[in-house]
C-alpha cells in the first residue's frame, strides 16, 4: 500500500514535505497505527506519532487521514484510498512530523471551568444524583479530547483564541447539565457575554462528522443556547451517532 | 460594540426577523397569486393600506437588523486587527441606517 506521510523536523528541516512510503500488508494489519508503526520500525525510525492505548480512548493519535480527522489506531487501512496521505491536525503548531502543539486546546478546555463547582458543606458520601440526572451527561461525559473536532473547525481556525471551541463546548454543557453544579448561570452567562466564545459556531457540523467517539458537539452547543434561553430541551443525554468511516 | 448586544441577543433577532420575513414574503407571493391588482393605482392602495404598510415597515426594519447581525458576524470572524474591525461595523452601521432612512422616505413619500 502506498502512503504519504508530512514529515517535518524543525531541526533540520526549513519547511515541511510529504514523504512516500510502501508497505506490504501483513495480515496482522488492520488499523493504520499498526502500519505507521511498521514503517517507523523497518523503514524509518525517525518518523514521530504520538499513540498510546491503542484502542480509540486515549486520543493521543489523532491525525489527519486523507483529509478528514481521526483515530489512527481505529481507522481500519484496508479502506482507505491510495496514496493515504497522513498529515498532522490541521491548524495546530507542529512540532515534528505527526505531533502538534496543543497548547492551544488545553488552555481553551480550561477556560470553561472544566470541574464541578458546588460550595455546599461536603456530604457524608457523595453528592448524590438519580439516574436520570446522570443520564442528562451521556453524549458528552465519553469526550476523550483528541481534538479532531476543534481541529476541523473553521470558526476554530478562524478565531483559535478566542472561539472555544466544540471540544471546550460539548465539556461545557457536560458540567451545564450536570445536577450536582451550582454555577449554571455563571458557565452560561461565561459563554453569553462575549460574542466569540460560543457564537462563532455556524452549525458548520465538521466536528460531528470527525467525532471518532460519536458525539455531536454542534447538538451540545444548541442545547447551551437553548439554556441560555431557559430552554431545558428535551432532557435526556445526548445520542451518540454512527462514526463514518474514514476513505 | 455595545456589550448588551453580544451572544444570545443577536442569535435570537436573527432567527426571529428571518422568521418574520419568511411569513411576510409567503403573504405577498400569495396575496399576488389568489388577487392581483391590475393597475399601479389599485397596487398602491392595497400597499399604502394602513395594516399592510405598517407590515411592510416591519419587514424591512427587520431586514436591517437581520443584515446587521450577518454581516457583523462575517466581520468578526475575519477581521481581527481592532481597529479595521470597528471601522468596518461602523462603516456597516451607518450604511443600514442610510439604507433605513431611504426605505422609510419611499414609503413615506408614496403616502405624500
Amino acid at each position: 500500500m502506498h502512503f504519504s506521510i508530512f514529515r517535518y523536523n524543525p531541526e533540520h528541516d526549513e519547511k515541511p514535505y510529504m514523504q512516500d512510503f510502501q508497505v506490504d500488508l501483513q495480515p496482522t494489519d488492520a488499523m493504520l497505527l499498526d502500519v505507521i508503526l511498521r514503517i517507523k520500525n523497518f523503514q524509518d525510525d525517525s518518523l514521530t506519532i504520538r499513540k498510546s492505548c491503542r484502542e480509540g480512548v486515549c486520543g493521543s493519535d489523532a491525525i489527519n487521514i486523507n483529509g478528514r480527522n481521526g483515530l489512527a489506531c481505529v481507522t481500519r487501512v484496508r479502506e482507505l484510498k491510495e496514496p493515504v496521505e497522513l498529515r498532522p491536525l490541521p491548524s495546530f503548531p507542529v512540532i515534528r512530523d505527526l505531533v502538534v502543539d496543543m497548547t492551544r486546546f488545553w488552555k481553551q478546555y480550561h477556560s470553561i471551568k472544566p470541574y464541578l463547582i458546588n460550595d455546599e458543606p461536603a456530604p457524608e458520601k457523595e453528592r448524590l444524583q438519580s439516574p436520570e440526572d446522570r443520564e442528562k451527561l451521556n453524549g458528552s461525559y465519553e469526550c476523550i479530547m483528541c481534538a479532531c473536532c476543534t481541529s476541523q473547525c473553521p470558526s476554530s481556525w478562524w478565531n483559535p483564541d478566542k472561539f472555544v471551541g466544540p471540544a471546550g463546548l460539548i465539556q461545557a454543557y457536560r458540567f451545564v447539565s450536570d445536577s450536582r453544579d451550582r454555577a449554571t448561570q455563571e458557565r452560561l452567562d461565561d459563554l453569553n457575554n462575549d460574542p466569540y466564545r460560543l457564537f462563532r459556531c455556524r452549525t458548520i457540523m465538521n466536528c460531528t462528522e470527525v467525532c471518532p467517539r460519536g458525539l455531536s458537539p454542534s447538538r451540545a452547543i444548541e442545547r447551551i443556547r437553548l439554556r441560555m434561553l431557559n430552554v431545558e430541551g428535551h432532557g435526556g443525554g445526548l445520542a451518540l451517532h454512527r462514526v463514518p468511516t474514514i476513505k | 460594540m455595545r456589550k448588551n448586544f453580544t451572544g444570545l441577543l443577536a442569535w435570537l433577532v436573527q432567527r426571529i426577523t428571518a422568521v418574520y420575513m419568511l411569513l411576510f414574503i409567503v403573504f405577498l407571493l400569495a396575496h399576488f397569486l389568489v388577487d392581483p391588482p391590475h393597475s399601479y393605482p389599485a397596487w398602491h392602495g392595497w400597499m399604502m393600506g394602513s395594516s399592510v404598510s405598517i407590515a411592510t415597515v416591519v419587514f424591512f426594519a427587520a431586514l436591517l437588523a437581520h443584515a446587521w447581525v450577518g454581516v457583523r458576524d462575517v466581520i468578526l470572524d475575519y477581521v481581527h486587527a481592532m481597529v479595521f474591525r470597528v471601522g468596518l461595523l461602523v462603516l456597516l452601521g451607518f450604511g443600514l441606517t442610510a439604507l433605513g432612512v431611504w426605505v422609510m422616505r419611499i414609503l413615506w413619500m408614496e403616502r405624500a
